[in-house]
C-alpha cells in the first residue's frame, strides 16, 4: 500500500440516525492513521432488513444502487458486521450479469471496521477511550457470517492499560436478529436478559460490539435495567492516534 | 396438509414457556449440557471437519441418484425376504402399517423411537384400529404416559422433571415413586420388558438404510431397538426416502460423527444393522420384515428450495445451540419437529402456510449451520421460506405494505434524509432522559422491555459537512 | 402406489434439477474381503497397542475388561464376575461361535448353563429358549469385531449365536481374542463391506450389532441412569493369545 489509503465509509441506516457520534469517531480514528476518509452521499441503508424478511426484488434493488454509490470507491468500511456481511455475502447473488461482477469487486474491498484496522492496516496497538475493564460479545454475522472473531480481540487485548475478559456466551445471539426483535420480542428480551446477565457476571464495566443492531438491543436491556454497564461500539474504546508520531500512524501494508 | 395447525398463535404459546419456571430451568441445564459434550467430542476428533464434509457430500450425491440407490435397496430387500411398500402421504404410511397389523393379527406394537411414526401420527391410528401401541423409549414412554407430543428430536422428555415423572408413574401405573432418575428407569424397564417378549408387532424408524446390502440401521442407547426387532413377529421399519445411504463405507462415515453430534458419545450404545427377517437358523428375529417408504412432502423438495434439508440426520444438534429453542422449548413450536430444522420440515411436510410466522421464530443467528453434522445451511432456506410467504401474498398484509413502503424508501435518499427531521418531530413526546421509554400500543414492541435510542439530534448526514472540514483542515 | 410409480415421481422431481454441488460418495473398496485379510495381518503387529486403546475407550462408556493369556482361562474369568455378584444361571453362544466350550466348565463351578443349538430349532424349543435367557442372570458371547477407537464390541448374531445373550440377561460377557481388534470405526466398515461382499453363509443371521457399553439412557433430567432394557453392565474378556472360532464372520 503506498501513499494514504482512500477509504469510503458505509455509515449503515442505524449508525447514521441512532449512533452518529460512533460514526464521527470511526473518521476521526481513520484520519488520525492518515486514512483520507471519504462519504458518498445518498447512503441508505445496505439492505438486509428487506433481504432478512424476504423481500428480495426490494433488496436487489437496494443492493444495486449500493453497489453504485461505492463503485470506484477505494477501501469500504463498514462500522457493523451485519451490513458488511450483507455486502460481502448476499450483494452478489442478488444481481447478474456486470451488476453481479461489481458487486463482486465491491465485496472484495467492503470491510467491517476491526477486519479493516487489522488486516488491512495491520494496527492492533491503540491507547484506550474509556476506563474499565472490558468484554466483548461477538455479533452473529460478524462471527459465523464473515468468519471473524479474532480482529476485534486483538484490538482489545493490546489495548494499552486496559483489562480485558472473555465473555462466558460470548458467542451466542443476543437476540435482536433484526424484525425479530418486534416480531417475537417476548423471546428477543428472554435472549437479551441471558446474554446481559452474563455480562453483567463478569464484572465489568463496559461490553464492546461491532455491529449497531447488538448495540441497539444491548444499551436498550441495560439501561432498562438501570445497569452500570455500558455497551460500545469498539470505535468507542479506541483512542485516535492523535499526538502519535507518524511512523506509528503510518498504516503497514497488507493483512496483520 | 399433514399436521394440523396450533390453535394459539406462536407468539402466546412463545409466551406461555417463557412463563413456565420448570421448562425454563430444564431447556438452560439439558442444551447447555449437550452443548459441552458436543463441543468435548468434537473437539478431541480431529477427523471430524473433512469426515462432515464427506458426510454431506454423500447425501448429495445420494440424492443425485435417489431413484438408482432406492431400487438397489428395495432389490437388496427383497431378495432377503423383505417386503417393501411405498407411502405417498402420512394416511398412506398409516394405512399401510395397520393392514400388516391386521393381517397378522397382531394385538400389540412395541415401538422403538421414531420421529417418522411421530410424524404421521401414526399411534392414534393404531389405538383406533384395536392394536395397542407401547413406546418403548424411555422419554417416549413418558410423554405417551403423559399424552404429551416430543419437546426434543432426541431427548423427546426433556421437559419433564423427575419430580413430574414420578407424578406421573403413580397416576398412570399406580406405582408410588420417589423422584429418582435410578428408580423410575428401573420400573421402567421392568414395565416394559414384559411388554416386549409379548408384543406381536415391533415397530421402528431407521437412521440409515444401506441400498448395497438392504440393511436397515437403528442408533440407539438403551436395547429397546434391539429389543422391538428381535422378539415381536412382526418388524415394520418406517423411513423417509432421504435416508438411504449408498454403501457400508458410507454408512461409516455417518457413523462417526452422528452420536458425537447428537449427545457427544462417540458412538450411541447400541448401532442395530437389521438385514430382513430371522435366517440362518437364528433363535430369534422376526418372521415377517417390512420397510415402508414415505415420502410425505420429501420427493417435492428434490427440485425445491428446501433440498438441503433432506440431508438431515435427525441429531437435534441445532435444537441446542437454537437461541430461540433454548427459550421456548420443542411444544411451542406446534408441530411435530421443532427448531431450526423442525421449522423447515414443517414446510416440507405441511406446506409453507404452516411456517409464515415459524419462520420468522429465528434470529438467523446461524448457530445452527455451524453445529449441523452436515453443514444444512438452515439460515439461507428459513430467509426462502419468509420470501415464499411475502410472494404468496401469505404473510399479512400490513407487514407487506410496511416493508414495501420500506423499499420504496430506501431508493430515494432525499425522501430517507427526511425521515429524521420527521422522526425527531414525532418522539418529542416519548423522550425522556435521553432514551424512549415508551411508545405508543402498536409501535410499542421493543420499549416493552428495553429502552429505544432516539433519533440523533444530527444525523451523520447530517454532520457530515462539518466532519468533511474537520479534515480538510 | 406401486414400486413403478413411486419411483417414477422421485426420477419425475430429479429431472427437474442438477442438485446444489457436485458430489461423489467416497470410493469404495474393489475386494472387500482381501482388502480385510490384508488388514488383519497388518493389525496383528499392534495388537499390544489397540487392545490398550481398547481398555481405555471400553472402560470410559462404562465397561469392565478382563484379560486372560489362553482360551482355558477364560470359564474362571466368567465364573469369578458371575461369583462376585451371586449370579447362577448363564446362556451363552455354542463353542464353535465362541471358540471355546464354556458350558462344561461353568457347570463344573456350579453355574447352570444352557448354549445355543447351532441349527435351525422348533417355534416351541425357541420359545423355551427365550424364556431362559430372559431369566438368565448373565449372557456369554463372542466378538466379531473389537473397535478400539470408540471400544465397541460388534456382534453378528446366526445359529449358536442368539441377540439374546447380549441383550435379556443384566449381566453381558463377550469374549474375543487378539484377532477380532480393529483401530476404527472406518476399518469396521471395510468388515461390514467384506461382510456382504457375495452370499452370506447358511448359518449367519439377520442382525449385527455394534455394542458400546452398557444400556444407559439420560431421558429424566439427562441424570445418566444404566441398564435400561439391554444389559446394565457389560464385561469383556480378552483372550492374549487369540480364539480359534471355527465359524467366524
Amino acid at each position: 500500500m503506498s501513499a494514504a489509503p482512500r477509504v469510503s465509509f458505509m455509515v449503515t441506516c442505524l449508525g447514521d440516525m441512532f449512533y452518529p457520534e460512533i460514526g464521527e469517531k470511526i473518521v476521526r480514528l481513520l484520519r488520525s492513521l492518515g486514512v483520507t476518509v471519504e462519504f458518498p452521499a445518498g447512503q441508505t441503508c445496505c439492505g438486509l432488513p428487506l433481504f432478512n424478511s424476504g423481500y428480495h426484488a426490494d433488496a436487489a434493488a437496494v443492493a444495486r444502487r449500493t453497489v453504485a454509490l461505492f463503485e470506484g470507491a477505494g477501501h469500504v468500511v463498514v462500522p457493523s458486521g451485519s451490513c458488511a456481511w450483507m455486502v460481502k455475502h448476499e450483494y452478489p447473488g442478488l444481481l447478474s450479469g456486470a451488476e453481479r461482477t461489481a458487486a463482486e469487486r465491491l465485496a472484495g474491498r467492503t470491510h467491517e471496521l476491526s477486519q479493516f484496522l487489522v488486516k488491512v492496516l495491520g494496527r492492533r496497538k491503540f491507547r484506550r477511550a474509556v476506563d474499565g475493564r472490558l468484554t466483548y460479545h461477538d455479533s452473529c454475522h460478524l462471527l459465523r457470517g464473515l468468519r471473524e472473531s479474532e480482529s476485534p480481540r486483538a484490538l482489545l487485548r493490546e489495548l494499552a492499560g486496559a483489562e480485558f475478559v472473555e465473555l462466558p456466551g460470548g458467542d451466542e445471539c443476543c437476540g435482536f436478529g433484526g424484525s425479530f426483535s418486534v416480531r417475537l420480542p417476548e423471546v428477543s428480551s428472554a435472549i437479551l436478559d441471558k446474554k446481559l446477565a452474563n455480562v453483567e457476571a463478569t464484572g465489568v464495566e463496559c461490553v464492546v460490539a461491532c455491529d449497531a443492531g447488538c448495540l441497539m438491543q444491548m444499551r436498550g436491556g441495560l439501561s432498562r435495567r438501570g445497569s452500570r454497564v455500558r455497551a460500545l461500539h469498539l470505535a468507542e474504546v479506541l483512542a485516535g492516534g492523535a499526538g502519535e508520531p507518524a511512523s506509528a500512524a503510518a498504516p503497514r501494508g497488507g493483512a496483520a | 396438509m399433514s399436521e394440523v395447525a396450533p390453535v394459539t398463535p406462536l407468539r402466546e404459546r412463545a409466551g406461555q414457556a417463557l412463563k413456565d419456571t420448570f421448562l425454563q430451568e430444564a431447556l438452560t441445564i439439558a442444551t447447555t449440557k449437550f452443548i459441552g459434550l458436543r463441543r468435548e467430542a468434537f473437539d478431541e476428533f480431529p477427523e471430524g471437519e473433512a469426515l462432515r464434509d464427506q458426510a454431506r457430500a454423500i447425501k448429495e450425491a445420494t440424492l443425485q441418484r435417489l431413484d438408482h440407490w432406492l431400487e438397489m435397496l428395495i432389490d437388496s430387500i427383497e431378495r432377503r425376504g423383505g417386503h417393501v411398500h411405498y407411502a405417498t402421504s402420512a394416511e398412506d404410511a398409516r394405512r399401510i402399517v395397520l393392514d400388516i397389523a391386521k393381517r397378522t393379527d397382531a394385538r400389540m406394537a412395541v415401538k422403538s423411537k421414531s420421529m417418522a411414526t411421530e410424524e404421521i401420527h401414526l399411534n392414534e391410528a393404531l389405538e383406533a384400529a384395536g392394536v395397542t401401541p407401547v413406546e418403548t423409549d424411555l422419554g417416549e414412554y413418558i410423554i405417551q404416559l403423559a399424552h404429551e407430543r416430543p419437546s426434543h428430536i432426541i431427548a423427546p422428555a426433556i421437559h419433564k422433571t423427575k419430580g413430574q415423572v414420578a407424578e406421573l408413574f403413580a397416576r398412570e401405573l399406580g406405582r408410588e415413586t420417589p423422584p429418582d432418575p435410578e428408580v423410575l428407569t428401573r420400573i421402567a424397564r421392568d414395565e416394559l420388558r414384559e411388554k416386549f417378549l409379548r408384543a406381536d408387532l415391533g415397530i421402528t424408524g431407521a437412521n440409515f438404510a444401506v441400498a448395497e446390502t438392504g440393511t436397515v440401521v437403528l442408533v440407539t442407547n438403551e436395547g429397546n431397538g434391539r429389543m422391538v426387532t428381535s422378539l415381536p413377529r412382526v418388524h415394520v421399519a418406517v423411513m423417509g426416502v432421504e435416508k438411504v445411504v449408498p454403501s457400508m463405507t458410507d454408512l461409516a462415515v455417518f457413523l462417526a460423527i452422528l452420536a458425537k453430534s447428537a449427545t457427544g458419545q462417540k458412538l450411541s450404545v447400541y448401532t442395530s444393522l437389521v438385514n430382513g427377517p430371522r435366517r440362518g437358523g437364528e433363535l430369534e428375529g422376526p418372521e415377517e420384515f417390512h420397510l415402508v417408504l414415505l415420502d410425505n412432502g420429501r420427493i417435492r423438495q428434490i427440485a425445491g428450495p428446501l433440498r438441503e434439508a433432506l440431508s438431515c440426520l435427525r441429531c437435534g444438534a441445532c435444537l441446542n445451540v437454537c437461541p430461540v429453542y433454548r427459550q421456548i422449548g420443542g411444544h411451542a413450536y406446534g408441530y411435530t419437529y421443532p427448531g431450526p430444522i423442525g421449522i423447515l420440515l414443517t414446510a416440507m411436510l405441511n406446506g409453507p402456510e404452516s411456517v409464515k410466522d415459524l419462520a420468522h421464530a429465528s434470529s438467523l443467528c446461524g448457530a445452527c449451520a455451524d453445529a449441523c453434522p452436515v453443514r444444512i445451511d438452515i439460515p439461507r432456506m428459513l430467509v426462502e421460506l419468509r420470501k415464499e410467504v411475502d410472494e404468496r401474498r401469505i404473510a399479512p398484509w400490513p407487514e407487506r405494505f410496511v416493508f414495501g413502503a420500506l423499499g420504496w424508501l430506501l431508493q430515494r435518499p432525499a425522501l430517507y434524509r427526511l425521515t429524521a427531521p420527521l422522526g425527531r418531530l414525532f418522539q418529542r413526546p416519548f423522550v425522556r432522559g435521553g432514551a424512549i421509554r415508551r411508545l405508543p400500543p402498536f409501535l410499542g414492541q421493543w420499549t416493552r422491555t428495553r429502552d429505544l435510542p432516539p433519533v440523533a439530534a444530527r444525523t451523520f448526514q447530517e454532520r457530515w459537512a462539518d466532519l468533511e472540514r474537520e479534515g480538510r483542515r | 402406489m406401486t414400486r413403478a410409480e413411486f419411483l417414477a415421481r422421485i426420477r419425475g422431481e430429479m429431472g427437474k434439477t442438477r442438485g446444489l454441488f457436485e458430489a461423489s460418495p467416497p470410493t469404495r473398496p474393489a475386494r472387500p474381503r482381501e482388502r480385510l485379510d490384508l488388514l488383519r495381518r497388518e493389525l496383528s503387529e499392534r495388537w499390544r497397542e489397540n487392545i490398550d486403546r481398547f481398555t481405555r475407550e471400553f472402560e470410559r462408556v462404562g465397561g469392565v475388561l478382563h484379560q486372560v493369556r489362553e482360551a482355558r482361562e477364560v470359564p474362571e474369568a466368567i465364573a469369578r464376575i458371575a461369583g462376585e455378584r451371586q449370579l447362577t444361571s448363564v446362556v451363552a453362544w455354542d463353542g464353535d461361535a465362541l471358540g471355546l466350550d464354556v458350558a462344561e466348565p461353568l457347570a463344573a463351578r456350579g453355574l447352570t448353563t444352557s448354549t445355543a443349538p447351532g441349527v435351525e430349532a422348533s417355534a416351541g424349543e425357541r420359545e423355551q429358549r427365550r424364556a431362559l435367557a430372559a431369566a438368565a442372570d448373565l449372557g456369554v458371547t463372542g466378538v466379531d469385531l473389537a473397535i478400539a477407537e470408540t471400544g465397541t464390541l460388534v456382534v453378528v448374531s446366526g445359529a449358536g449365536r442368539p441377540r439374546s445373550a447380549s441383550l435379556l440377561p443384566a449381566c453381558h460377557v463377550a469374549v474375543f481374542g487378539r484377532e477380532a481388534l480393529v483401530e476404527s470405526l472406518l476399518q469396521a466398515g471395510l468388515a461390514l463391506e467384506a461382510w456382504h461382499e457375495g452370499a452370506p453363509p447358511d448359518w449367519r443371521g439377520a442382525s449385527i450389532n455394534f455394542i458400546t457399553g452398557p444400556s444407559r439412557t439420560a431421558d429424566i433430567e439427562l441424570t445418566l441412569t444404566r441398564g435400561v432394557h439391554g444389559p446394565k453392565e457389560v464385561h469383556a474378556v480378552f483372550v492374549e493369545q487369540g480364539l480359534a472360532v471355527a465359524r467366524r464372520v
